[in-house]
C-alpha cells in the first residue's frame, strides 16, 4: 500500500515535471525567434493541404493571445496530435513512428553495453586497487570521458571504411524485424561508440561505490566467516554498490539521448536524432518540438522508474 | 579582533576535514600544484589558452585560411606540423583559430550559466522555503532536457553565432551550478559562524557576500572547470552538426566533420583538430580535478 502510494507521488512530480519541460520547449523555441514559426508557415502554406493548414493552426493556435497557443498546443498534444511537418508534409507523429524504434534499439544496445563495460570493469579494477588491472579501467574511463562521440565515430567509420570497406551509407538501414542480422551488423557499431562515453562513467561511480563497500566493516566480517568469493562479490559488493550504479545509469541516459544525435548523423541511421538535424536544417518547428519533447519525457519517465526500483533493490529507501 | 574575522578565519566544513585550513589566500596555485592531475590540467591548460589567444589574435604560422594551391594534402612535416587540407591550408593554423572560437564561446556560456547557476543555487539554499522550493523545480525541468538537446533547441530559435551557440551552451548548465552550488550554502547558513553573525544582526547580502559565497568558491571553481571542458565539447559537437558559428570562421567540430571523407587518404586533417579537443577537454578535466583536491583533502589522490 505505502509502495503504491510512493508510486502515485512519484508519477504526480513527474508529470508536474514534463508539464514544466512543456513549457520550457515552448517558450525556447515559440517566444524566442520573434515567431519564426508563423514565418515558416507562411512559407509553406502554400504547399500543405487545406486540412493539413486547419491542423497546423489548431496546433499553433495561430491567431491567439500567448497563453491561447500554449493551451492549444498541449490539447493537441494530448490528443496525439503532434503536428504537421512542414518540410515533407506528413503529420509528424507518423515520422516519429518510424524512427523512433532505430534510436530506442540504438540506445538499449549502447546502454547494455555500457553497464556491462561500467560494470564489469568497475568492479574488476575495484578488486584490485592500484594494480594493472585498475590501470585497464582507469584507461577506459579516461578514453571514455575525454575523447568526445563524434570524433570516435568518424575515426571508426574511417577505419571500417579504409580496412574492411564497411560504409554506414552503403544500404539504407533495415529493421530488426526484417533482417535481424543485417540489423545487428548496422548497430553495433554506432552502439559501441555510443556506449563507451556511458560507461567510463559508470565504470567510476561502480569503482569508487565497491571500494567504499568494500572498506564496511560488514564485507570484513562477511569475509572473515569464509563467505565464498563470488557470493562476496556479487552479494556483498555489488548488490550493495547497485543504488549508486543505478543513479548513475539513469543520469547518464540523458547524455546518451544527446549522443544518439550525433551517432545517427555519423552512422545515417533513421533515428530521431537525424530527424532533428534535419529538422533544424529546415527549420522544421513542429517536428524539432516534438522530438526534443520526447526525448525530455523518456529521460523523465526513465528516471523516475530509476526511483522506484531503488525500493525494490534497497530496503531502506522503502516507505515505512 | 571583531567576531567578524572570527568567522572568517574558523575552518567551514567545506574547507577541512583533517582539522587543517587548506585554502590561504594565494595558495591556490600551491594547493593545485600538489596534486598530480592538477600539474598536468594547469599546465595543459596554460597551453591551450596560449594557443587560443595566438588563434584568435592570428599568430598563427599561416593564414588560417589562406588557400594554397602548391601544398595541398600535405602530410606532417616541420613546415605543417598537422599537415594540410585540401585546399591546402595549415591544418595546424586552422586549429589554433579554431580553439580560440571554442574557447571564446566557451567562457562566454560558463559565464552565463555560472553568473545565473550561482546566484539561483545562493538563492536557493539562503533564501525561504518557497523560493527555494520554486527554484528547485525550474531546475528539475531544466534537467529533463538532455544537455546537448537543449542546446540544439534553442540554436534552432536563435540561429547559428557566437553569442547564440554560448547561449544555447550555457542554458543548459545552470541547472547543474544551481545543485552544486545549493547543497554547500545549506550546510553553511547552518554553521556556526553564520548563525553567530545572524545573532550579531548582519544583513543577509553582508552574510551571504561576506561569509558564505567566500566559502562556496572553491565548488564554484571545480565546477567552472569541468564546465569549461564540457562547453568545448559541447561547441565542437554543434559545430560538428553544422550548427555552429557560420563561415569563414572554422571551429574544430566542423574541421573534424569535413576531414571525415578525407581521412582514409590523409589521416592527418582529422587527427589534427580531434587532438585539440581532446586536449583541451582532457586539461580543464584534470585542472578541475586538481582544484576539487585542492579545495577537498577528503578526495586528496595520494
Amino acid at each position: 500500500m505505502t509502495f503504491f502510494l510512493a508510486v502515485v507521488r512519484r508519477t504526480l512530480s513527474t508529470l508536474v515535471t514534463l508539464f514544466g519541460v512543456s513549457i520550457i520547449i515552448f517558450v525556447v523555441l515559440r517566444l524566442l525567434p520573434g515567431n519564426a514559426v508563423t514565418a515558416a508557415m507562411g512559407v509553406s502554406e502554400g504547399l500543405l493541404t487545406k486540412g493539413q493548414v486547419a491542423a497546423l493552426d489548431r496546433y499553433y493556435g495561430v491567431g491567439q493571445p500567448v497563453i491561447q497557443q500554449y493551451w492549444s498546443w498541449l490539447h493537441s498534444l494530448l490528443q496525439g496530435n503532434l503536428g504537421i511537418s512542414l518540410a515533407s508534409r506528413e503529420p509528424v507523429s507518423t515520422l516519429i513512428g518510424t524512427a523512433l524504434p532505430v534510436t530506442l534499439e540504438l540506445a538499449l544496445f549502447a546502454m547494455v553495453i555500457g553497464i556491462g563495460i561500467g560494470v564489469g570493469f568497475g568492479v574488476w579494477s575495484a578488486l584490485h586497487p592500484g594494480r594493472w588491472q585498475d590501470d585497464i579501467g582507469q584507461g577506459i574511463s579516461v578514453i571514455g570521458l575525454a575523447i568526445p562521440t563524434f570524433i570516435l565515430g568518424t575515426v571508426l567509420v574511417v577505419f571500417l571504411s579504409t580496412k574492411f570497406h564497411y560504409f554506414p551509407s552503403s544500404l539504407p538501414f533495415v529493421g530488426f524485424f526484417t533482417n535481424p542480422w543485417l540489423n545487428f551488423q548496422q548497430i553495433i557499431f554506432p552502439a559501441l561508440v555510443l556506449s563507451l562515453g556511458i560507461g567510463a562513467a559508470i565504470l567510476r561511480t561502480t569503482r569508487a561505490a565497491v571500494l567504499e563497500v568494500y572498506n564496511l566493516n560488514f564485507a570484513r566480517t562477511a569475509l572473515g566467516k569464509g563467505v565464498s568469493r563470488r557470493a562476496f562479490i556479487w552479494r556483498h559488493l555489488f548488490l550493495n554498490a547497485l543504488t549508486a550504479v543505478t543513479t548513475m545509469s539513469g543520469i547518464q541516459l540523458g547524455y546518451l539521448l544527446g549522443g544518439t544525435v550525433i551517432i545517427e548523423q555519423i552512422f545515417i541511421l533513421p533515428g530521431m536524432g537525424r530527424l532533428l538535424i534535419t529538422s533544424i536544417a529546415n527549420r522544421d518547428f513542429p517536428v524539432v518540438q516534438s522530438v526534443v519533447l520526447i526525448f525530455a519525457a523518456g529521460f523523465v519517465i526513465v528516471n523516475m522508474l530509476v526511483d522506484l526500483f531503488y525500493t525494490v533493490i534497497d530496503p531502506r529507501t522503502r516507505p515505512r | 579582533m571583531s567576531i567578524d574575522t572570527i568567522g572568517a578565519t574558523l575552518p567551514s566544513p567545506l574547507e577541512s576535514a583533517g582539522g587543517e585550513v587548506v585554502l590561504r589566500r594565494g595558495g591556490w596555485l600551491r594547493a593545485i600544484w600538489r596534486s598530480r592531475n592538477g600539474r598536468i590540467g594547469l599546465i595543459t591548460v596554460i597551453l591551450v589558452l596560449l594557443g587560443g589567444v595566438c588563434g584568435l589574435a592570428g599568430w598563427t604560422p599561416y593564414g588560417a585560411d589562406v588557400q594554397n594551391p602548391s601544398t595541398v594534402l600535405k602530410g606532417v612535416s616541420w613546415a605543417h606540423v598537422m599537415g594540410t587540407d585540401q585546399f591546402g591550408r595549415d591544418v595546424f593554423s586552422g586549429a589554433l583559430q579554431g580553439l580560440g572560437v571554442s574557447l571564446e564561446i566557451a567562457f562566454l556560456s560558463v559565464a552565463i550559466a555560472g553568473v545565473i547557476g550561482t546566484l539561483g543555487g545562493i538563492a536557493a539554499g539562503f533564501l525561504g522555503k518557497w523560493t527555494s522550493a520554486t527554484i528547485m523545480r525550474a531546475t528539475d525541468m531544466m534537467f529533463a532536457i538532455p544537455t546537448v538537446l537543449f542546446a540544439l533547441a534553442i540554436v534552432t530559435a536563435l540561429g547559428p553565432s557566437v553569442l547564440d551557440s554560448s547561449i544555447a551552451i550555457g542554458v543548459g548548465w545552470i541547472p547543474i551550478y544551481v545543485r552544486v552550488v545549493r547543497s554547500p550554502v545549506l550546510a553553511l547558513r547552518e554553521s556556526d559562524f553564520v548563525r553567530a553573525g545572524r545573532v550579531l544582526g548582519y544583513s543577509r547580502s553582508r552574510l551571504l557576500f561576506h561569509h558564505i559565497l567566500p566559502n562556496v568558491t572553491g565548488v564554484i571553481a571545480v565546477q567552472t572547470s569541468l564546465a569549461l571542458a564540457w562547453a568545448i565539447l559541447a561547441e565542437a559537437s554543434l559545430s560538428f552538426l553544422g550548427l555552429g558559428p557560420p563561415p569563414p570562421t572554422q571551429s574544430l567540430g566542423e574541421m573534424v566533420s569535413n576531414s571525415s571523407s578525407l581521412a582514409s587518404v590523409a589521416w592527418w586533417t582529422l587527427a589534427g583538430p580531434s587532438l585539440v579537443i581532446v586536449i583541451a577537454v582532457i586539461g580543464f578535466n584534470f585542472l578541475g580535478d586538481g582544484l576539487r583536491d585542492a579545495s577537498d583533502p577528503r578526495t586528496r589522490t595520494r
